[in-house]
């Protein structure tokens, strides 16, 4: 079973009758080339998607999800498939800037010096209570990451 | 009662007005919300689509810390509703998972346990209806188009209490003080940002949000009322992009922070892109009970 058959058989795939329900009522894919029924059928193909950049275009919106009658895992299955894209290096480099901003300061958007005049201000804590001003548990996050091999991952690869 | 509030990047980093009303308004109805060192939930779309597992061990870390003090998470962002909800189902479903993220825990000197619950605001205040009309000081008259977003509403077996078909916990809030819910097509559609979109295409985010806005502004309502800082920034910062339509962007908690006699300027939504000057105008001009 090569990785993207094992990722369709954990997301039920085997179960879709292609009925289209999923794509008819996906918002991304009126504005986008993702197809989910499409994907699905070729998922359970064993194709190798993980190279189709509208798997980054799915909002999770979990829509289809709900609407298909047969228990697909869609989101699951568009998950996974993008797990796999980047273990394979095949994956939108636009994210790494959140990727990089978590990695340092454990939050995906950062405190920017206008917003922590704004805090200020209205009477929060100028600097959140969490662990970007908290090096001793910045650093258990970065051993964390260090420890799944998230950084490695991302900065891995050649797309 | 007493809660860990968990703000998430975007109320915390982005849009600290949304921060500022959570404080006030659950400070008003009694319940003490408490802080802990958090990360980022970590985001459902883009950190959960680059590696479950790392996004397991950061949300596992986030419930370690409530565990520890023996509370439940207090979230007031359908992102960090989702995502944690997420991590939390399977960490407390799963006991081999569990045990496979403690031993990335372990060597930092925490562990999970599975004994937090994972809430919602909007569900907390559900809970609240006497306590919030005892807090009203104003029936703000405001019309709003509700927005309630994806994580709070799909996936739906996560989600048993919830009305997810035809939901009104949200305009049944509002209409205790004084609000009016405007109705519009595609109610529960997606605002377009989540699953890593808003950063990775905006062109296609800001299309799925364009059909919406159009859907919205046909009742011309006050406001679009959110219960997510994401869908807040998009409909925010989205409007400015589309550089078209106008309509206010309001989270549910600096509706009801208004609701409870703080001046809007003292909640700074002032700080908001698309202006919510009207609003302001609005609100001062009425008068307090009593
Ligand atoms: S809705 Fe379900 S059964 Fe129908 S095509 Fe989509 S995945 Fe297959
Ligand atoms: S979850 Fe993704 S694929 Fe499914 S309907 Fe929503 S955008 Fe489309």
């Amino acid at each position: 079973m090569n990785p993207v058959e094992k990722a369709a058989r954990d997301s039920n795939v085997e179960k879709c009758v292609q009925c289209g329900k999923c794509t008819a009522g996906c918002p991304s894919g009126r504005q986008s080339r993702l197809r989910t029924r499409t994907l699905v059928q070729m998922a359970y193909q064993g194709q190798d998607v993980t190279g189709l950049p509208e798997l980054w275009d799915c909002t999770t919106c979990y829509n289809c999800a709900e609407r298909c009658p047969k228990g697909v895992n869609t989101v699951d299955a568009i998950i996974l498939l993008r797990n796999l894209a980047v273990q394979k290096g095949n994956f939108p480099r636009i994210h790494l800037s959140a990727i990089e901003n978590l990695y340092n300061t454990g939050n995906g958007f950062p405190l920017s010096p206008e917003v922590a005049q704004i805090r200020a201000i209205i009477g929060l804590k100028k600097e959140p209570y969490d662990v970007s001003t908290a090096p001793e548990e910045l650093e258990k996050v970065k051993k964390i990451l260090d420890i799944t091999g998230f950084l490695e991952l991302v900065r891995g690869g050649t797309t | 009662m007493k809660l860990s509030l968990f703000p998430g990047c975007i109320a915390k980093n982005m849009y600290a007005s949304i921060e500022k009303s959570t404080r006030f308004v659950f400070d008003k109805l009694g319940v003490e919300l408490v802080d802990h060192r958090y990360t980022c939930c970590p985001a459902p779309g883009v950190f959960r689509g680059y590696d479950i597992d790392t996004w397991l061990a950061l949300g596992g870390r986030n419930l370690a810390e409530a565990e520890k003090d023996g509370l439940n998470v207090l979230t007031i962002c359908n992102g960090c509703y989702g995502s944690l909800h997420g991590s939390n189902h399977i960490l407390q479903e799963n006991p081999e998972k569990r045990e496979e993220i403690n031993e990335v825990l372990e060597q930092v000197g925490k562990r999970y346990n599975g004994g937090v619950e994972v809430l919602h605001f909007a569900d907390v205040l559900s809970t609240m209806h006497e306590t919030i009309l005892e807090q009203k000081e104003l029936d703000l008259g405001l019309r709003l188009a509700v927005h309630y977003g994806c994580h709070y509403l799909r996936p739906s077996e996560h989600h048993e209490s919830l009305n997810v078909e035809n939901p009104h916990i949200v305009e049944d809030i509002l209409e205790l003080v004084g609000c009016e819910p405007v109705d519009f097509k595609n109610k529960l559609s997606c605002c377009g940002a989540g699953g890593g979109v808003w950063s990775g295409d905006e062109e296609v985010a800001l299309s799925v949000l364009e059909e919406k806005l159009a859907f919205m502004s046909e009742g011309n309502p006050d406001a679009i009322l959110n219960i997510c800082p994401f869908c807040h920034l998009q409909f925010d910062q989205g409007q400015k992009k589309l550089q078209k339509f106008n309509i206010p962007v309001l989270h549910l908690n600096q509706v009801l922070g208004m609701a409870f006699g703080e001046r809007p300027k003292k909640l700074a939504i002032h700080t908001h892109l698309v202006s919510t000057r009207e609003i302001e105008k609005k609100v001062k001009g009425l008068k307090k009970k009593g």
